[in-house]
């Protein structure tokens, strides 16, 4: 096949598999300029236009990510500095998020992602630059954050009390949320949990009362892989929803999923040690 | 060697491959398939390449920019990206210690 009939085949291929018009050209004079420089047969260095279209179309995630407008700003970090000592663990760190957005903070240990999410939801003080948040939070600590003497439900009507929420209605949407991570709660008393379902408990209380922006600081320690998944399944549903997720992780192969990656190594590096 | 096996092979690492050879500089798609076959890799079809290179786009892991090339057609630029920074550090480490169990494993067997 010629390269330029490949090359259109590949234009109308990349638009069946629902490629947008900015993407498929780039796409295209990519594959036009690799055939001019390599010299090869097109059939031979990509495949039938067809199938090279849909391994386009699943590296970018499909057409719905990428037609999905983002909402207004939810959250805005602007220039946050924090020293322990003298010590600088932020160096002038930006992040905004908007509503219907998943942010990724990554970093080495140390690198101060959970100050930076603390910082975020107004529980540490900085020492230079400003956050804004347009809504209500939802903050997820990474352990800590359960009353040890509580039972799963009354920490739902007391958290639900906080949010304003009924008791009733905080008991139903505790239980519901609990059942998209896997989890039945029973009687026991928080302190009897294992860890990670106290972690799936601490997440169900930040989304209660439904916030407009969740700040969940690395929330699946201890999750086995099934609730691993099913907790990014929540994510892209709080997304969808119209909310701003901000997620504190080191596991990093969910980034190619994330709308925003905030990367603290690189703007505290050589501070850490 | 088996092309199979060394398909496999590739499919794991290719990613890291990448983004350890934008690590020493910015390239455009066709320049890395002739670095990973230099590198001893075998050749590298684009699109194998190129999709690869999408998802570490998408995931922000490069940046990418286009550039004139000498009287051809503009290039794709890729360009590691702090986020990528991250992940070749941590993932170069895993690799090595994971070549290094099987190596050792087949370095015992073949000792005998």
């Amino acid at each position: 096949m010629r390269p330029e009939i490949w090359l259109a085949a590949l234009s109308d291929e990349l638009r069946r598999h629902g490629v947008g018009p900015d993407l498929a050209g780039h796409v295209v004079a990519e594959a036009a300029a690799h055939l001019r420089d390599s010299g090869e047969q097109p059939l031979r260095a990509f495949g039938a236009p067809a199938a090279y279209a849909a391994a386009v179309a699943d590296s970018v995630g499909g057409p719905v990510a990428a037609a999905r407008p983002a909402g207004p700003v939810r959250l805005r970090a602007v220039d946050i500095v924090k020293r322990y000592g003298r010590r600088p663990v932020l160096a002038g760190v930006s992040l905004t998020v908007r509503a219907g957005q998943v942010a990724a903070v990554v970093g080495a240990n140390g690198s101060g992602k959970s100050t930076f999410l603390r910082i975020c939801a107004g529980l540490a003080g900085a020492d230079g630059g400003r956050v804004e948040v347009h809504g209500t939070i939802g903050y997820c600590p990474q352990a800590g954050g359960t009353a040890d003497f509580l039972r799963a439900d009354e920490h739902f009507a007391l958290i639900g009390a906080g949010r304003g929420i009924r008791r009733g209605e905080a008991l139903r949407a505790g239980a519901h949320a609990a059942a998209a991570l896997d989890w039945r709660p029973g009687p026991q008393q928080s302190r009897h949990l294992s860890g990670g379902t106290r972690q799936k408990l601490n997440l169900v209380l930040a989304a209660l009362g439904d916030p407009d922006v969740l700040l969940l600081d690395e929330p699946y320690q201890g999750f086995d892989r099934g609730t691993y998944l099913d907790f990014w399944h929540e994510v892209w549903r709080w997304r969808d929803e119209g909310r701003a997720v901000v997620v504190v992780t080191h596991l990093l192969n969910q980034l190619d999923r994330v709308d925003v990656v905030l990367d603290l190594s690189a703007s505290t590096a050589g501070a850490a040690a | 060697m088996d092309q199979d096996r060394r398909a496999q092979w590739l499919r794991g690492v290719l990613d890291l491959c990448v983004l350890g050879l934008l690590a020493r500089g910015d390239s455009y798609g066709y320049q890395l398939a002739q670095s990973l076959q230099a590198a001893g890799l075998g050749a590298i079809q684009g699109g194998t390449l190129y999709p690869v290179l999408l998802r570490l786009q998408r995931s922000g892991l490069v940046t990418v920019y286009w550039q004139e090339g000498g009287g051809g057609p503009a290039r794709k630029y890729y360009r590691l990206s702090p986020a990528g920074h991250t992940v070749l550090a941590e993932t170069a480490v895993q690799w090595a210690a994971f070549a290094g169990g099987v190596g050792a494993i087949l370095q015992e067997r073949t000792a005998r």
